[in-house]
């Protein structure tokens, strides 16, 4: 019966008015929210966290006086000096790879030697084991050089990561520009490196912004290599954040307060150059 | 301005060798038009002259100035791409200031020669735009004037127009002409397109595989060509080639049994096989008892004139006619090619008998 009925029933459903519901017309946006919320929820729980008051830190209350108590707290525990650190690690790395690795990249594209290839995938190599695979290395030469626990130690270290990320994207980025422009800026009285600053960096700079973006996160994120490279002096926030884990209880404001001046960096920075990032990472990927 | 000599230059790329022992004279403010297939060595050989190839042997004299070991930037010669390669981040007057800000040349001074050079193409309304915001022949004027504002000792153009629509690119050919005229500057000018060669340039110089074929005015070339390749490329529509052997009497005859005369005064042994080169508008229509029969093919009126393309015997042959002609594809006419218009080839080597 119900099969002779499905055999007589229209294969599409009869023309209606067309009246859909608010869900319905707005089905797309409510996902998106959603979607969203669910992504930011951990964040913004941090923050509310970090604005609590210690005592009821974990109180169901939703509503609370917010207090910068556990900001205060921070800079009386030397979590600035950690703050400071990491400002400088992360902006001297990616300084010193752009520097390094920005004409690296370009001699790469450009000159056509015959140990290319191999020059390019063995800086890549750099990459391909786990972090850990270095540890050990990384922490006898350091003490070896006596840069163990020091700024510029743990800046040299970020500094072997962060070349092959610019040297890898600034290649794609430079393969883009057309050597014509820089022949013409030969023609025009330029020299390799002035046609370098004059015509092709300017053109790249999209891409340059983009890669020292992620340059600037990759160092400011780490947590393993300040953990096991730095002891006092040179710690990063990262690692300090995590000093507030302590054998006579876990100070959660304060937790969440660092954790919430960490991102502040990465999130103003992103959003100042999203126009750079969005199209420095699409640039070079269709031909003009 | 200065001359450009060119003394037994060689290039390689790998094993291949690109150029075999060149020689040319560029006089003093003259316009030579480099033509040629594609892969004849035309680009490399202006890229050397530019400083942007090496040269691997022979050397390139600016004047009295040896070349070889000059950066390009110390040559003072400049270059208009075929890509216009305009610096996009740069504004049209930016572009064309580049090469002064770069010499030191006061702001002042830089403003009053862009101005001039804007004033000279006709771009002072476009100053302020980027290469973005140009159309193709804006862009090419630019290109220009960036070479002219340097005021240098040669140009050196690399199939300029051949980015550009049809009608831009007569319309560029006489600016390019005219600018020449006004200005005098030695330039060397590389195309594939022997039109353009053979209405700029005051001497064509044809390469075929590395090698120089012949060098000449234009006239010279398409009046004498020096062999059946020059013959065949210089000219539109391209001179008709038929192949024949030598008879007795003073005639040849065609592979498929026409006989055509020789140009007076040419003697071949008989059963020597050659071309027989006849220009179209010397292949003229007449009435039937005079010319040889031909069958219509095409029928392209110009409005000047009337291309016809005919077989003849078992050849395809092209006829150019001032006359307006009214016949049907297939039918009969007939074809009388100008005895002291001929051109004679030898068939083996290709050079010219006559």
């Amino acid at each position: 019966m119900h099969a002779e009925a499905a055999l007589y029933e229209p294969p599409f459903p009869p023309e209606q008015p067309r009246r859909r519901s608010w869900l319905r017309r707005h089905a797309r946006e409510t996902a998106a929210l959603v979607l969203l919320a669910v992504l930011l929820f951990p964040f913004f729980w941090m923050v509310q966290l970090a604005l609590r008051p210690a005592d009821d830190a974990f109180e169901p209350a939703l509503l609370f006086m917010p207090t910068l108590d556990a900001f205060r707290a921070l800079w009386q525990d030397q979590f600035a000096r950690a703050f400071g650190n990491s400002l400088l690690t992360s902006t001297l790395s990616t300084a010193l790879s752009l520097l390094i690795g920005v004409p690296a990249a370009y001699v790469l594209t450009r000159w056509r030697f015959r140990a290319r290839r191999h020059v390019a995938l063995w800086i890549l190599c750099t990459r391909m084991a786990p972090p850990i695979a270095f540890t050990i290395p990384f922490f006898l030469a350091l003490r070896w050089s006596g840069l163990l626990d020091t700024v510029w130690g743990l800046t040299l270290i970020y500094l072997t990561f962060n070349l092959a990320i610019v040297i890898w994207l600034m290649q794609s980025f430079f393969a883009a520009i057309p050597a014509a422009l820089e022949e013409a800026a030969w023609m025009d009285g330029c020299g390799i490196w002035s046609a370098f600053w004059h015509v092709t960096l300017p053109l790249t700079l999209p891409g340059l912004v983009s890669t020292a973006v992620l340059c600037f996160i990759f160092s400011w994120s780490d947590f393993f290599f300040a953990l096991i490279l730095t002891r006092t002096q040179a710690i990063t926030a990262p690692v300090a954040i995590v000093n507030f884990l302590q054998y006579d209880g876990w100070e959660w404001t304060k937790i969440a307060a660092a954790g919430t001046l960490v991102m502040l960096p990465v999130v103003a920075f992103t959003l100042l150059v999203r126009k750079y990032l969005v199209r420095g990472l699409t640039a070079g990927g269709v031909k003009d | 301005m200065a001359s450009i000599s060119l003394r037994h230059l060689r290039k390689h790329y790998a094993a291949q060798t690109v150029l075999h022992d060149l020689s040319l004279e560029i006089r003093n403010g003259e316009f030579v038009a480099l033509v040629g297939p594609s892969g004849c060595g035309k680009s490399t050989l202006l890229r050397m002259v530019a400083g942007l190839e090496a040269v691997d042997e022979g050397e390139i004299l600016l004047g009295t100035q040896r070349l070889n070991e000059v950066a390009p930037r110390e040559r003072n010669i400049a270059m208009v791409f075929q890509n216009y390669a305009l610096y996009p981040h740069m504004s049209v007057a930016e572009n064309l200031g580049f090469a002064l800000r770069l010499q030191g040349v006061r702001p002042a001074e830089r403003k009053l020669r862009v101005d001039r050079v804007a004033h000279i193409l006709n771009l002072q309304e476009l100053l302020a735009r980027r290469p973005a915001q140009l159309s193709g022949g804006q862009r090419q004027r630019v290109a220009m004037g960036r070479a002219i504002v340097r005021e240098p000792q040669a140009f050196l153009f690399d199939e300029p127009l051949s980015n550009l629509d049809a009608k831009l690119r007569v319309q560029m050919r006489t600016e390019i002409k005219a600018l020449h005229q006004r200005l005098g500057t030695t330039t060397l000018y590389v195309t594939h397109d022997q039109i353009e060669a053979m209405t700029m340039a005051d001497r064509i110089v044809v390469l075929r595989d590395g090698r120089i074929e012949q060098v000449g005015t234009p006239l010279e070339l398409y009046d004498r060509p020096r062999n059946a390749f020059v013959a065949g490329f210089i000219g539109a529509p391209a001179m008709n080639l038929l192949a024949a052997r030598a008879h007795e009497g003073g005639r040849v005859l065609t592979d498929d049994g026409l006989q055509l005369p020789l140009p007076a005064g040419l003697r071949l042994a008989p059963g020597h096989a050659v071309w027989l080169g006849v220009r179209p508008e010397h292949l003229q229509v007449t009435s039937a008892d005079q010319g040889l029969r031909a069958e219509v093919q095409v029928l392209e009126p110009t409005g000047a004139e009337t291309q016809i393309a005919a077989r003849l015997g078992g050849q395809n042959v092209i006829a150019v006619s001032r006359e307006r002609i009214d016949l049907r594809p297939g039918s009969a006419l007939s074809l009388r090619p100008l005895a002291h218009q001929l051109h004679v080839f030898d068939q083996a080597s290709g050079a010219r008998l006559n």
